[in-house]
């Protein structure tokens, strides 16, 4: 035995090349290899799992399953079986399965450390925390070795973390983990930093302070040592909760005079100051020094500090840093909150904003720094500060256009420099329509000369004056926005597309240009940008919402689902990622990012844009893919949804969108505000329910559908119904609620900032009339079911039909108009129409679905009826009134499809009839020939997206025109 | 002015506010993040400026044998928001990481850099570090350019006193032959 580790196992070589055909993606392979093998040797258990490994990945998954299942009820013990088996159900989305395996391998072999350890990770990889802390325990057992004991102890902090009940938390699982330490401690069994990190991060969740800073500050804490500032750092944190001002304040000076660049300690130095002010904390008198070293509690004091900073940076002959000369504008800031005098002795922030212009203007970062405080200049003193800024930038002589130029990069990034500054401090919006425009023919100019600063630049790399191009472009946006002039849109597309053409990786133009296009209905040019900006997973998520809010609503139906898919697989892969590195970081003792692998994890889970997606998704299979004809039931089937569960996290609903993505210099008034997120986050939310509500109740026809056959006894028909519409019931309650909600929310009318995020569809919808079309849609469709199935004989409520009817024709009149008109030479666009057009396509898909579910109710019910009569000849049978009501509905229904279709066709012949080649721009004022030119591409690109989304909408429609036709019954 | 700390994986959300190019902090998946997350979460520091905006970071590791005195600290990613640049923030990162080499007993510190990228290769020289092979072929194909080479940059830490570490290898090596 003892030489069988150097004796290769006959089993392993057999099985090598299914390995390698595995490895190299050859799955056939690799099946037929293992067929071979099992020929010879039946008993071969791994060559099993390996053949369903090929099975899973060629897409066979259930003969896969069902393969791997007989081998895992051997039980098998095996380190080869064992571990295809692993990969196997992870691969499937089965890890549970994994720890069975494990259990069972364990309970053959009790005293094996690696099937113990392995069954410690599949618990990890499920997050079945109690099972944990018994495996890490079982292990150290078998092996007294110190990760395996900490294991244990970190489970018991995850139970603690994830216990639904606090007081669980904090009087068992913590108070237990704390004690498991102890005895460690005690024994002096510590080892490892990762233990004494441990033992930190259970005190602090105990709420232990005193205790954690001794166990820092002592000799446990020697041990954290691999993290830069480790101790300093968990000693802050337990100083500001303890609110040791004396020792916080102390250590922030300590750390300054160390790195007086390192923002964090300035922030904590003037907190500490002024808590201590506040206190009115006196230095004690003899003895009991603060243990971090000497301690600040005057003003006076604080401002001696920062000016020595300042000077040591004056005296310097390399760089200066940044951080006291800003440390400065921050206390002259809090020193005015508290209506402090003493501001002064540091002198006028005009002097020292002027100063740091002239240390650091010529940095791209002057403008992030300097426009936090710009709120210290009083309004009067702007122009002024602008002034004084202009004199440290060295221009050339003017040209005949009055303009001087700067010489280099450095003086260009100055000016640029002054440029911003004067838009956040709202110069640049206090303009009249001329100075407005005059100041786009300068950004222009200079951006344009600027570019010569740039020739040699590769393409991943930016222009110097491209911030120019983007600001000017800015500014139309203001023009646009102020006067309602559309040609001053265009030009704003022709000048960012210019700037794009120069540079052409900025994400910026790109950005910029995406939510114009947008904005003007246009949403294909949006598609290629969108994919240069090569967003790469996270940013699914929080720039998503800039595509996704608008392809489908503009019906670019195939653009949308792509979107969503995008989106979709990045969330789906979060899962499995995530749940290997909570094992990584066990291995490595990284036990602090356990807590934070997994909130990470929940925090894309919880995303409102995966809600967003999901939903969407569906729908739009629902509305453009399934086939209306197949059964509603096996669509929704095949997607998952369950009507009666709700599986969007309404109160834990994350907002991960960046809504500050696209730059902005504006002033801070014009700024987006928290209030603007939360209401965005609430319209979003709401709007998201009104789809949800959708889809479940589309999915809730699906299980009326599936009501037992009433050939059974009356009673169960009864019951059956009853709690299946009484699902419906909810649903419409609920909906109704939400559309209640939605119309004050909407009455709000809430704007928020251009650069902002995009208001939600909700408004939109509700004005298309479509939200309560769908609403009543659904109504009838339970009047159906229940007066189908209840009363099969008795009258039917007479105003049924009626009911039946409520895709009325003012909802297609809403979209009437063109889209896009040529007018004294002027180009319009009016993208709400083809907004208000998509509501119309979307409620003619619900409706239907509607129908087809209501025609497969009515089809039985009129045989049945047929075969009545023969028996019967009873003449006075009142049915036929339903059937009637029916097919008259699904008449008109056709009318209005055909009527929408020849508007649509209409749209498209006049939208194709338009000569933009015809339409003459103003040249000279502000555009040159060549910016003409990119704002007639721009023209172009907008007119063939809103021919695309016709075309898209025709189809649909002609599709569901179809499937009325097959809709008899 | 910059605030340096550990990066966390909320700083994943925040990658975007950076005028150029949009991903230019997220050149990896997220896997790649985690691992060093999990297994050097010292080696991964964020600088953030005072309006919160993500400057930019440092991600390594600590490798090699001790026994065979290659145990060192590796730059596997540097990475400064064009709007941060010229501020010193890539040497202060640098220094940060040497500082935690140092504390390991690493002996030397090391990075691959893309021998065209002219400008990073000086700032490393600027450092203190300097060419001890070059690897060729080093970066695969992408974009519709070529292979290239790297140079393997190495700076000596205090552990190895003769500065044997870093004595340059005078012929250049395949990937596959590197550790």
């Amino acid at each position: 035995m003892a030489a069988r580790g150097h004796v290769q196992d006959p089993n392993d070589r057999r099985l090598r090349p299914i390995y390698d055909y595995l490895d190299n993606g050859n799955n056939k392979m690799a099946i037929q290899q293992a067929d071979k093998l099992l020929k010879k040797h039946k008993d071969l258990h791994c060559a099993k799992v390996l053949k369903a490994i090929g099975l899973q990945r060629t897409g066979k998954q259930d003969e896969a399953f069902s393969l791997a299942q007989e081998v895992a009820t051997l039980e098998p013990t095996d380190d080869n079986s064992l571990q295809a088996l692993t990969i196997l159900y992870r691969e499937m989305h089965h890890p549970e399965l994994v720890t069975k395996l494990y259990e069972a391998a364990v309970k053959k072999v009790p005293l094996s450390e690696e099937y113990h350890s392995h069954l410690f990770m599949a618990y990890a990889r499920v997050g079945e925390y109690k099972k944990m802390q018994q495996a890490g325990m079982a292990l150290y057992k078998i092996v007294p070795k110190n990760p395996y004991y900490f294991w244990s102890v970190m489970s018991l902090v995850m139970q603690a973390i994830s216990a639904q009940d606090e007081k669980l938390a904090q009087t068992m699982f913590l108070p237990l983990a704390e004690r498991m330490v102890e005895k460690m401690v005690k024994e002096e069994k510590i080892e490892a930093e990762a233990e004494v990190q441990l033992y930190f991060m259970i005190l602090e969740r105990l709420g232990k302070c005193v205790e954690a800073l001794d166990v820092v500050r002592g000799p446990l804490g020697e041990k954290l040592t691999s993290e830069l500032r480790s101790r300093e750092n968990k000693c802050m944190m337990m100083y500001q909760r303890l609110q040791l001002w004396p020792e916080c304040n102390a250590l922030s000076y300590k750390l300054l005079l160390k790195n007086p660049d390192d923002w964090q300690f300035y922030l904590s130095y003037f907190d500490s100051l002024f808590h201590l002010m506040d206190k009115s904390w006196s230095q004690p008198e003899e003895g009991e020094h603060c243990v971090e070293g000497p301690v600040q509690t005057t003003v006076t004091e604080a401002v001696k500090f920062v000016v020595d900073r300042m000077e040591e940076q004056d005296k310097k002959e390399s760089r200066p840093l940044r951080g006291p000369y800003l440390a400065c504008l921050e206390l002259i800031h809090r020193l005015r909150q508290r209506g402090c005098p003493d501001e002064k002795e540091l002198g006028d922030p005009l002097e020292l904003m002027v100063q740091f212009f002239g240390k650091f203007g010529d940095k791209p970062c002057c403008i992030t720094d300097l426009k936090i405080y710009l709120h210290l200049l009083p309004p009067e003193q702007r122009s002024q500060f602008k002034k004084r800024l202009g004199e440290l930038v060295p221009l050339g002589e003017a040209g005949e256009d009055g303009f001087g130029f700067p010489g280099d990069t450095k003086a260009l990034q100055r000016h640029l420099c002054v440029c911003q500054l004067s838009r956040a401090l709202g110069l640049q919006h206090a303009l009249d329509t001329e100075g407005k425009l005059r100041l786009i023919t300068e950004l222009k100019a200079h951006y344009h000369h600027g570019l010569q600063f740039g020739k040699s630049c590769l393409k991943t790399e930016l222009q110097f004056s491209d911030m120019y191009c983007l600001m000017a472009a800015h500014v139309y946006v203001d023009l646009w926005t102020e006067t309602g002039d559309e040609n001053m849109l265009w030009q704003c597309l022709g000048v960012l597309e210019e700037g794009l053409s120069f540079s052409p990786s900025n994400a910026q133009f790109k950005l910029l240009l995406l939510l114009l296009f947008c904005r003007l209905g246009a949403f294909q040019p949006v598609v290629d940008l969108y994919s240069s900006l090569d967003a790469k997973h996270v940013q699914h998520d929080t720039i998503g919402y800039l595509l996704t809010r608008y392809a489908g609503s503009l019906g670019q139906f195939a653009a949308a689902s792509q979107s969503c898919n995008f989106s979709l697989r990045f969330f789906h892969s979060n899962q499995k990622d995530t749940s290997e590195y909570i094992i990584q970081a066990y291995k490595y003792g990284a036990f602090e990012k356990i807590p934070e692998f997994i909130a990470f994890r929940t925090r894309l889970n919880q995303s409102l844009h995966f809600a967003q997606v999901r939903t969407e998704r569906m729908l739009l299979d629902l509305y453009t893919e399934a086939d209306v004809t197949l059964s509603l039931e096996e669509s929704v089937k095949a997607m998952g949804v369950c009507p009666e569960e709700d599986d969007i996290p309404w109160d834990n609903m994350r907002d991960n969108r960046d809504l500050t993505v696209l730059v902005s210099w504006d002033p801070k008034d014009r700024e987006l505000t928290e209030e603007h997120r939360r209401l965005s986050l609430e319209e979003e939310s709401v709007w998201l329910k009104v789809r949800s509500l959708t889809l479940r109740l589309l999915a809730s026809l699906a299980l009326l559908g599936h009501a037992p056959s009433p050939r059974n006894s009356d009673k169960t028909n009864e019951n059956g119904i009853s709690a299946k519409s009484s699902t419906l019931q909810t649903l419409l309650s609920q909906l109704d609620q939400t559309l209640e909600t939605a119309a004050q929310i909407t009455e709000k009318q809430t704007q928020y900032p251009f650069l902002g995020p995009p208001s939600s569809r909700l408004a939109s919808a509700l004005s298309s009339g479509s939200c309560h079309c769908q609403a009543s849609l659904q109504v009838s469709s339970r009047g159906i079911t229940s007066g189908s199935f209840l009363f099969p004989h008795a009258d039917l409520c007479p105003s049924l039909p009626s009911s039946l009817s409520p895709l009325r024709p003012e909802m297609l009149s809403r979209c009437k108009g063109e889209v896009l008109e040529m007018k004294d030479g002027r180009l319009t666009t009016r993208p709400s129409l083809l907004e208000t057009l998509v509501f119309f396509v979307e409620t003619v898909c619900v409706v239907l679905w509607v129908a087809s579910y209501s025609a497969s109710v009515l089809r039985p019910l009129k045989s049945s009826l047929q075969k009545k009569k023969k028996k019967k000849k009873d003449s006075s049978s009142a049915m036929p009134v339903v059937l009637c009501g029916f097919q008259e509905w699904t008449g008109s229904l056709q009318g209005v499809v055909t009527q929408a279709l020849d508007h649509v066709k209409g749209q498209e012949a006049s939208l194709t009839a338009l000569k933009l080649a015809a339409l003459t721009l103003e040249e000279g004022y502000s555009q040159t020939q060549e910016e003409c030119g990119f704002t007639r591409a721009a023209m172009d690109k907008v007119q063939s997206s809103y021919l695309g989304s016709l075309q898209e909408l025709g189809d649909l429609l002609r599709k569901r025109a179809d499937s009325l036709k097959s809709l008899k019954i | 002015m910059t605030t340096l700390r550990a990066f966390t994986c909320d700083d994943l959300f925040k990658f975007n506010n950076i005028q150029a190019v949009l991903n230019f902090l997220l050149q990896y998946g997220i896997p790649f993040y985690l691992q060093y997350l999990a297994h050097w979460p010292e080696y991964f520091i964020v600088a953030e400026a005072p309006g919160g905006e993500l400057m930019g970071y440092i991600m390594g590791k600590a490798e090699g044998s001790v026994a065979r005195e290659e145990w060192h600290g590796h730059v596997t990613a540097l990475s400064v928001a064009p709007e941060f640049r010229r501020l010193g923030l890539a040497a202060k990162l640098m220094e940060m990481l040497e500082e935690i080499s140092e504390r390991k007993g690493g002996f030397f510190v090391d990075l691959f850099v893309r021998v065209s990228n002219q400008v990073a290769v000086n700032m490393y020289k600027q450092l203190g570090y300097s060419v001890y092979r070059t690897v060729i072929e080093y970066y695969s194909a992408s974009n519709g350019e070529p292979d290239e080479d790297a140079y393997d940059m190495r700076k000596a830490l205090s552990s190895d006193t003769e500065k044997k570490s870093i004595v340059p290898i005078p012929h250049p090596v395949r990937p596959e032959d590197i550790e």
